[in-house]
């Protein structure tokens, strides 16, 4: 940069540059200005869309969220479902309104407008993500409850669970049962659960899916000459810890004593 | 020198470095200097900080459940920081992944969702309408700011939204209802028989010594005294500093409790509000005053000019009425206005933040004064407990120095003039009296306590109680002498031997019934109760759970056969029983209600799974890191 020396020459040197340059200068400004502002007006109509879809979504889940729906409810619940499916298809919304349609049409018993909803949300969601995973899923069971079994096995067997290998093991335990392959079952069923639990934390209490597995795990019935190992049945008696001792001394019945072996 | 500042500033390099300053102030902002960026951050998940405020905020709304769930039954290590905090975090992180999760599919609340929701929460309401004192005054001593408030319900909602969506949109298809209803409601005919554990033990059978002598031998790790510590201690509470009151004291407190705002006159008051901007089409602010004015000094009713003029829609319905006030409830214009006005006269124009208001006072309770004598008890009483209190917390700081510094507990205590008591035989798993307290057991059992033979801090078992310990003796676990336990081994060999003669029993009972006998004829003969159960459930509560258990454990048997088997109870009695017939569920011929539940079950049994799944899922891909 050059050395000016007098307040005129900078002010020249300022003009000329701005003859120049202004012109360009000035265009780039205004495109910046207007992308910007742009992009901010579009994301705002984006948010608004969004914003729309959500609040229909949460009045969906208002008439039809909970256990007790009446008729009425059950009427602008669907009709809530299809307007999020028409008018916001491409938000996260009209897929999970669209699962909850799949939900009340299963529950009327309509099958086929239930795979038809849930094959809607599969074109839609994107593949790999958990939406498109639990709807493989579903849609799944509503192929074998409307009696094609082989065609919801090939389902499970061939897309990927992802995390969700338990539910889909007890999805496939169920087809099984319902095909009456009991030793298959077992086995998905033995899977579903420990899969289920090794979550570690929190024990999942799942009794239908456990009354399932023992009824397909009978106990053999007691053998009559156990008798020589009185240890193997009942439980033997052992004090807990040495102040129980003193109880039994004082003639104090204490429950907790008995341990099982 | 400025000179030589000047000439340096217009230097080449001087400009770029001037320029790059601008530049960054420009894209980060000044806070980002002033306040530097990260540093109090707790854990990271995928990229995002949870900063140790928030943590703060969740361990003491924690703390403040805690409190309020359990009251004074509350354990203090419950409350520990440490534990809760540990929690508190793994909370944080769930739902921040839920909330990341969510951003991720686009789910946003907007800002009328919210307000939707706090206009219909109870605990803001008052007389079943919103009240924003209320609103402020709720979150205030929750300890939540508005904004902090609003951004949590925001992200409880979008929670919500995404777990109802993937999780709670669960069903269960008519093939899987017909399944689970054939096995879960499946009904068996039992019948059963007890063989009582009385039956054999009342012969008393004899143990021998050497039977005695044996099983101590074998099972001497069951026969350890356990370990225990004698303790000193001295315990502080707000009681041992209660002193007489000064009588000046007790004056002094009267004059300033007269100033509250409960014994002053209470007024209900009334307003008509000109809003600047509110209703521009009925006129200005000056013109509608106006007409207010001269329709009410034409003597009409002062609530039928607010439903009409009023711009307060909450209080025009209701003739403008605000309420009571004290003083304290209204702008401090208002109250001025309100504290000068005659009853049922209507007042000039008062000017506040939210307009111009008309105000007039519909109903005036004088405030009355209680004497010193009837305020006398609760006076001297709060001013005893805080004097106790602070003597008692100054008492704690020297004891902690002391404490701290001494061997024992003897010097601090006399020191103090403070007693020291003891305790002896505490054991790590006390359950009763003072040291059942887990901070004073893991104190009593710390490194430095028992080992190093210290005393311990002074720990603070409530706001108001303080304990220091030190240990006088250490027992260690030890074998009792073979005297002391000859009486528990012998109730424990007779019983082994009652139960496994109740067992042979049993076991020849089931014989005799494989043998083809009927059960009756068992029981008649032996002299045991039997009972049958038909089409019992699994979740009969008729039939004893053991049996129950035992029945539905065993394999469906083909019709016509039958199957047994024996369990015991952990009484010692025995059940044999049989299992005659078995009916699998039908679906369609249960009660409609019924119907109904399995169908809550089995849709919420595959939604439990999914919301689990889909959570660990998240957790599994995340990239989280604590510091």
């Amino acid at each position: 940069m050059e050395q000016y020396r007098t307040e005129e020459e900078q002010v020249e040197a300022l003009r000329r540059w701005w003859d120049e340059n202004g012109r360009s200068t000035l265009a780039a400004i205004i495109i910046a200005l207007s992308v910007g502002f742009g992009w901010q007006a579009w994301q705002r109509h984006d948010q608004g869309q969004r914003e729309a879809a959500s609040e229909l979504y949460q009045a969906l889940l208002q008439q039809v969220g909970g256990t007790e729906v009446s008729a009425a409810q059950l009427h602008a619940g669907i009709e809530l479902g299809e307007q999020l499916r028409a008018d916001y298809g491409g938000t996260t919304y009209a897929q999970f309104a669209a699962l909850h349609l799949a939900r009340l049409a299963v529950e009327r018993g309509d099958l086929a407008d239930a795979e038809a909803q849930l094959r809607w949300v599969l074109g839609e969601a994107p593949g790999g993500g958990d939406t498109a995973r639990i709807t493989q899923l579903r849609l799944a069971r509503v192929l074998a409850a409307s009696g094609e079994t082989e065609q919801a096995l090939s389902i499970l067997d061939q897309s990927d669970a992802g995390a969700y290998q338990a539910s889909y093991a007890m999805a496939r335990g169920d087809v099984l049962l319902q095909q009456g392959q009991t030793d298959g079952a077992r086995k998905a069923y033995t899977q579903a659960l420990l899969l289920a639990s090794d979550a570690g934390q929190q024990q999942i209490n799942l009794p239908a899916l456990q009354a399932k597995l023992q009824h397909l795990n009978p106990e053999v019935p007691a053998d009559v000459d156990t008798a020589a190992a009185p240890g193997a049945l009942g439980t033997a008696v052992a004090p807990a810890e040495p102040g129980a001792a003193a109880e039994h001394e004082l003639g104090v019945p204490a429950a907790g004593d008995r341990q099982e072996q | 020198m400025l000179q030589n500042i000047r000439r340096s500033t217009q230097g080449t390099a001087a400009k770029v470095v001037i320029g790059l300053i601008v530049i960054s102030f420009s894209i980060f902002g000044i806070e980002s200097i002033l306040l530097g960026g990260g540093g109090s951050a707790v854990a990271e998940v995928n990229g995002e900080e949870v900063s140790s405020q928030e943590l703060q905020q969740a361990v003491l709304t924690q703390k403040r459940r805690l409190i309020s769930l359990m009251g004074d039954s509350l354990d203090p290590a419950m409350l520990d920081d440490e534990r809760l905090s540990a929690q508190a975090l793994e909370g944080i992180i769930s739902r921040r992944l839920l909330q990341q999760s969510a951003t991720g599919m686009d789910l946003a609340i907007s800002e009328r969702q919210v307000g939707q929701l706090i206009g219909s929460m109870e605990q803001f309401q008052v007389e079943g309408k919103f009240s924003a004192d209320m609103y402020r005054s709720v979150l205030s001593n929750a300890g939540f700011t508005p904004a902090y408030f609003k951004q949590s319900l925001r992200d409880d909602m979008i929670q919500n939204q995404l777990r109802s969506g993937l999780a709670g949109s669960e069903f269960a298809t008519p093939a899987e209802l017909q399944l689970n209803a054939r096995i879960t409601q499946e009904q068996r005919d039992i019948r059963y028989l007890t063989v009582p554990v009385e039956d054999v033990s009342q012969g008393g059978a004899q143990v021998s010594q050497e039977q005695i002598e044996t099983y101590y031998a074998a099972n001497q790790a069951q026969f350890m005294t356990p370990e225990s510590v004698d303790l000193d201690y001295i315990e502080l509470t707000p009681q041992d500093f209660y002193r007489p009151v000064a009588e000046d004291d007790v004056v002094a407190a009267y004059q300033l409790a007269k100033q509250n705002h409960q014994y002053q006159a209470e007024y209900r008051v009334a307003h008509i509000l000109f809003e600047p901007g509110a209703g521009d089409e009925r006129g200005t602010v000056a013109q509608r005053l106006e007409q207010a004015r001269a329709r009410l000094d034409a003597g009409e009713e002062f609530a039928s000019v607010a439903r009409d003029l009023s711009d307060d829609i909450g209080s025009a319905g209701n003739g403008g009425d605000l309420g009571y006030t004290r003083g304290a409830t209204f702008p401090r214009e208002m109250e001025q206005a309100i504290a000068e006005l005659e009853l049922n006269s209507v007042s000039q124009p008062v000017e506040t933040d939210a307009g111009t208001h008309l105000i007039m006072v519909t109903e005036r309770n004088e405030g009355s004064v209680p004497t010193l004598e009837e305020m006398r008890p609760e006076l001297e009483q709060s001013l005893q407990a805080e004097a106790a209190r602070t003597e008692l917390l100054r008492t704690v700081e020297t004891l902690r120095d002391l404490a701290f510094n001494a061997d024992g507990l003897a010097v601090p205590a006399a020191e103090l003039d403070l007693a020291v008591e003891q305790a002896s035989g505490i054991t790590r798993s006390q359950a009763q009296g003072l040291f059942a307290n887990p901070s004073l057991l893991t104190a009593a059992f710390s490194d430095e306590v028992l080992q190093a033979g210290h005393n311990s801090e002074v720990l603070e078992l409530s706001g108001e109680q303080f304990v220091v310990l030190h240990v006088r003796r250490h027992n260690e676990p030890e074998l009792q002498p073979l005297a002391a336990v000859r009486g528990a081994i012998a109730d424990i060999i007779a019983e082994n031997a009652a139960r496994a003669a109740v067992l042979a029993r049993a076991q020849q009972a089931l014989e005799q019934l494989r043998a083809g006998s009927g059960i009756e004829q068992v029981a008649t003969a032996a002299g045991y109760e039997w009972q049958v159960e038909l089409g019992a459930s699994r979740n009969s509560t008729v039939v004893p759970p053991e049996v129950l258990r035992g029945a539905f454990e065993l394999p469906a048997a083909a019709p016509g056969q039958t199957l047994s088997s024996v369990v015991m109870t952990p009484g010692g009695d025995a059940w044999v029983f049989e299992v005659i017939r078995v009916v699998p569920g039908d679906y369609a011929r249960l009660p409609d209600a019924q119907q109904q539940v399995l169908q809550q079950q089995i849709s919420a049994e595959y939604g439990t799974l999914v919301d689990r799944e889909f959570q660990r899922g998240l957790r599994q891909r995340a990239d989280i890191s604590v510091m």
